[in-house]
């Protein structure tokens, strides 16, 4: 602007580059580069396994996408991610709304939320070898439902085909819905009393409120949280690994699980990368989506 | 009237809690009756719900493992630094999004936040060669620099968020007064978004203790490992240690729910501050 | 000026990040020597062969020392250090474990010097070129190796030599059996078939047999399903080691035998997601009868139920069946990673490890068949029952037709996925899934 300002420009220019640095050299070279790697081996026959690969085009692309456990890994992938989902956001509301109710005091609160919170605390190894152990037929869980008369026989819940994708999907409901509720409780102590008490003026029940309140005022952080938890849900692998295998037959076979069978069990590490380039292309889509979202936000 | 109302209303709530509560805690209740069991009465039937032969033993079992105890210290010593350096990254990309404008702003924004939507297992075998390539193989360092890169994008989307909600007026001022952008950020910008940056901290904790797949992949011995991949050491190929795999998996996440008992009240927060940046 | 304080500020944190970097690389020097490892031998390699006296520490990877009693296979190893002066480092891994780091470390060249291997791999590394030549190591040194009692080899080499075996007989429950009015120990399929449903006739809890599906581990098709066919002098694979399931009547029968078991309601429920040590959990706890099962399985068993009365016995064998039973084995087979820097020092410890009086301590303390013919483990301390399931193996011959199979983990897991069609009703006949099977199976052997 004023005179004698170039070099306050050309800093102007690059300091936020300088900022940046650090975070874009860690990704240039421990993300671009794997990404670049996957991307040419996907293109190969058989890589690793073949000391000379030969460059087959999509040959490998044509073979996944005709593949039948490929294309039940997809379905299962989507009602897997898509039930999680769903049961996240109502669970995590319902409980956030209970942990914010005023009709308790704050220590009550205070000693719900750690318990609510609880599921958060495990990792996935630990979630999968106790579910494991619980949904066993001869587990507790088939035990506490014969003792409450809610089914005559043990129930095979992650061994046969009918049950075992819910089994699973529930458990991933189960060890998920925490990070919903603290953020959801998180945005409901943000929403102003202000709004609640024109409300109640107004003379709306707690229904009425609740849609025309809490669910517009939680909007943004929804959005964020459901396409946060989708690509994160995609990527579920311990989990399903550990408890199904994937099992019985395709029943829970999902897009991580193939890709690693494809990859540690048949040493195809080119069909591996093929279908990882496949999951990638979905996961960088709903990205830009939430990108796009973010900045509609702003 | 309304005090009848609210009488009502109020046990509904509480029947209502302790359902929730019995979902959410149910499982790890049992967890922990199971790590003081003996092995063979865990899957007794009927179950039972305190062992007569209650035991320590699982516990002293890990205890008394020199390996055991390796494990935590490497968990400790990973997710810390990995906690650290998230930050002091995260907060100067997030400083640069949230107080410049430039060109390919937004297209390093949306390959950052892309970032977070590669599926960790695709790249993995690259991923290997890479890492035995730089010579990082087998070392704290390919983990912890692992663990960047999947928690940072997380970590400066959200502190950017933080950032924009506090006026750049703040800044200004102690640019005003002489002071540098540099100063500006750490003494005016990162001690007001506190809170914020314990969440981001807490959450980073989280994924590093946690992370499974590629603490067994890119580590080779033991002392190298971390408490996800101890805790299956104990699933052998012919029996399971179910007591003491429960015991490890009660002692591995005391740390996290410690974390979180102490800075709950500014995780929250931290969180509130960042939904309602309108 | 703004910006070079800004630059410099960056720069001060980025060389303080640097600082704590190298400090914390150097705080643990264990650590900073694996970084450098892959060059390191290399350069210390050379030294070694000129000077001889030169230090050289093996990484030995397996799943054994998890399974081992504690410490045991620590002291075996330090005695071969003691005698050679090289060191071992072991790096015990559960066994699923084990096998995701040693396929990564195949791809990546990261594998361990010695590795511990299952006969299910062999083929697929071998193939890949990352496990070494055996042969040609035995060649070198002019090793005896008549003395060893089985190698698994690839193209006509060896890669893969069996330290220990483990026979796969049959658990009874002799407990049950009583209670349940079954005096006779079943030695054909029928009686077997009539034992179960007299188990569950006297108690609808307890099953009569089990067999763990699970398609995360299948070694259930291995040990559990095919050790009948096996038992019955059957075979899956023609004369040139080819699959044989299409109109192979042997085994149509014992795709229909298990689906009779199946269907009389005798198998343990959770079959589909049921692994190995699942198994004999209920094994344990009383809450089944049979259970074909490895005899490495004896002392856990022994430890966590004191009180069971339960007996080994050879598996019933198909009606009208009269000659020699095979017996199904696994093993813990050892080879070397071809980017071993020190192949003949790796040698040796295979050799160590293969020699008489160690492979009959290893026996010993695994509850296993040494891999060394001349070996003579003393199992005098050892349980009866292992006396026992000795002689019945004596009687057999040890088999394990998926040992040393193209993606054999991968044969199996798609032969269980078949059989669950199968016994689910999808599949219409036992031909027709057998069909199914060689049809998958086939392009893996081309």
């Amino acid at each position: 602007m004023t005179k004698g300002n170039r070099s306050s420009v050309f800093k102007k220019k690059t300091t936020p580059y300088l900022y940046l640095l650090p975070t874009i050299i860690l990704m240039l070279i421990l993300l671009i580069i794997p990404i670049i790697m996957v991307v040419r081996y996907s293109f190969y026959d058989n890589v690793i396994i073949n000391k000379n690969p030969v460059f087959v085009g999509l040959e490998n692309f044509k073979k996944i996408i005709t593949d039948s456990t490929f294309l039940a890994a997809i379905k299962n992938t989507f009602i897997f991610v898509s039930v999680s989902v769903v049961a996240h956001l109502i669970i995590g509301i319902c409980f956030a709304m209970l942990l914010n109710t005023r009709y308790l005091g704050n220590k009550t609160k205070g000693i719900f939320r750690v318990i609510y919170v609880l599921p958060w605390m495990f990792t996935a190894s630990v979630i999968a070898i106790l579910w494991k152990m619980m949904l066993n037929p001869n587990g507790i869980v088939n035990y506490l439902l014969q003792f409450f008369n809610l089914t005559s026989q043990n129930i095979e819940w992650l061994g046969s085909r009918k049950f075992a994708l819910l089994a699973v999907t529930f458990i991933n409901i189960w060890s998920g819905y925490p990070f919903y509720m603290i953020s959801v409780l998180a945005g409901l102590q943000g929403i102003s009393t202000d709004l609640y008490e024109a409300s109640s003026l107004d003379g709306a029940n707690a229904v009425q409120t609740f849609f025309r309140i809490t669910i517009p005022q939680l909007k943004p952080i929804l959005i964020s949280l459901i396409m946060l938890d989708f690509v994160w849900t995609i990527q579920q692998f311990a989990l399903i690994w550990m408890t199904t295998g994937g099992g019985p037959i395709n029943a829970t076979e999902t897009l991580s699980t193939y890709i690693y069978k494809q990859g540690f069990s048949k040493y195809q590490y080119s069909m591996a990368s093929a279908s990882a380039v496949i999951v990638l292309i979905i996961c960088t889509i709903i990205a830009i989506f939430y990108v796009r979202h973010q900045k509609a936000r702003d | 009237m309304i005090g009848k109302k609210k009488w009502y209303v109020k046990v509904l709530i509480i029947i209502a809690l302790l359902v929730g509560a019995f979902y959410a805690a149910f499982p790890i209740l049992w967890m922990f009756l199971n790590s003081f069991k003996p092995n063979s009465e865990i899957f007794a039937w009927p179950p039972t719900w305190i062992s007569e032969r209650f035991s320590f033993d699982a516990y002293k079992a890990i205890f008394q493992s020199p390996d055991q105890i390796r494990f935590f210290i490497n968990s400790y010593v990973i997710a810390g630094t990995v906690v650290v350096f998230t930050l002091v990254i995260g907060i100067l990309a997030a400083y640069a999004f949230s107080r410049f404008d430039f060109p390919g702003k937004s297209i390093i924004n949306t390959l950052i936040v892309s970032v977070q939507a590669v599926p960790p297992i695709t790249l993995l075998i690259p991923y290997l060669s890479l890492i035995v390539t730089l010579k990082l193989y087998n070392t704290y360092w390919a983990l912890i620099l692992t663990y960047m890169l999947f928690t940072l994008p997380y970590a400066i989307l959200m502190t950017t968020g933080y950032f924009n909600t506090l006026p750049k007026d703040l800044d200004e001022a102690v640019m005003i007064d002489g002071g540098s952008r540099f100063k500006a950020l750490w003494r005016i910008l990162v001690p007001t978004a506190i809170p914020g940056l314990v969440s981001v901290g807490m959450y980073t904790f989280m994924q590093a203790w946690n992370e499974y797949l590629f603490a067994l992949a890119l580590t080779k011995t033991n002392n190298m490992r971390t408490v996800p991949v101890g805790i299956n050491l104990l699933m052998g190929q012919h029996a399971y240690e179910w007591n003491q795999m429960m015991a490890m998996s009660v002692l591995g996440s005391l740390p996290v729910l410690i974390l979180f008992l102490f800075f709950q009240r500014y995780f929250i927060a931290g969180m509130t501050a960042g939904s309602v940046k309108n | 000026m703004k910006l070079r304080m800004a630059m410099k500020k960056v720069f001060t944190v980025s060389l303080a990040g640097a600082v704590v970097l190298s400090l914390t690389a150097c705080g643990s020097p264990k650590e900073k020597k694996k970084v450098d490892g892959g060059t390191s031998t290399s350069s210390a390699s050379n030294p070694s062969d000129e000077g001889g006296g030169k230090e050289v520490t093996l990484e030995f990877q397996q799943w054994w020392g998890v399974e081992l009693p504690d410490g045991a296979l620590a002291e075996v190893c330090q005695e071969f250090t003691d005698k050679t002066g090289i060191k071992i480092e072991l790096l015990s891994n559960p066994y699923a474990d084990t096998k995701t780091q040693i396929a990564a470390g195949a791809a990546a060249g990261t594998m361990a010097d010695v590795v511990g291997l299952d006969g299910s791999w062999v083929y697929d590394f071998a193939k890949q070129g990352s496990i070494a030549n055996l042969t040609d190591a035995m060649k070198d040194v002019g090793y005896d190796d008549s003395q060893l009692s089985d190698q698994i080899k690839y193209e006509g080499n060896t890669y893969m030599i069996p330290v220990v075996n483990f026979a796969y007989p049959m658990y009874v429950n002799m407990d049950i059996l009583n209670a349940a009015g079954v005096s006779k120990i079943p030695t054909t399929w029928t009686e077997f078939q009539d034992a179960c449903k007299a188990v569950k006739e006297y108690d609808s809890s307890i099953a009569g047999w089990a067999i763990p599906l699970s398609t995360e581990s299948p070694s259930g098709i291995q040990n559990q399903f095919m050790s009948w066919l096996w038992a019955s002098g059957g075979s899956m694979l023609t004369d040139n080691n080819k699959p044989n399931l299409t109109g192979n009547s042997d085994l149509e029968k014992t795709v229909e035998f298990v689906k009779e078991l199946d269907e009389a309601g005798v198998i343990a429920e959770g079959a589909y997601s049921m692994k190995e040590p699942d198994m004999v959990e209920e094994f344990t706890n009383g809450r089944v009868a049979f259970m074909t099962d490895g005899i490495s399985h004896l002392t856990t068993i022994r430890k966590e139920a004191p009180d069971l009365n339960f007996d080994i016995v050879k598996l019933p064998v198909m009606e009208g069946f009269t000659g020699q039973s095979g017996m199904d084995v696994a093993n813990w087979g050892i080879g070397i990673a071809e980017n071993c820097e020190n192949k003949k020092e790796a040698w040796q410890f295979v050799e160590y490890l293969m020699s008489p009086e160690v492979n009959a301590k290893l026996s010993e303390l695994a509850n296993a068949f040494p891999g060394n013919s001349k070996a003579e483990p003393d199992y005098s301390k050892s349980d009866e029952l292992f006396q026992k399931t000795y002689d019945l193996f004596q009687e057999c011959y040890a088999v394990n037709e998926f040992t040393g199979l193209p993606t054999s983990e991968e044969l199996m897991r798609t032969f269980d996925e078949q059989l669950q069609l199968y016994l689910d009703g999808d599949t219409s006949s036992a031909a027709d899934m057998l069909k199914a099977v060689q049809e998958i199976w086939e392009p893996a052997f081309e």
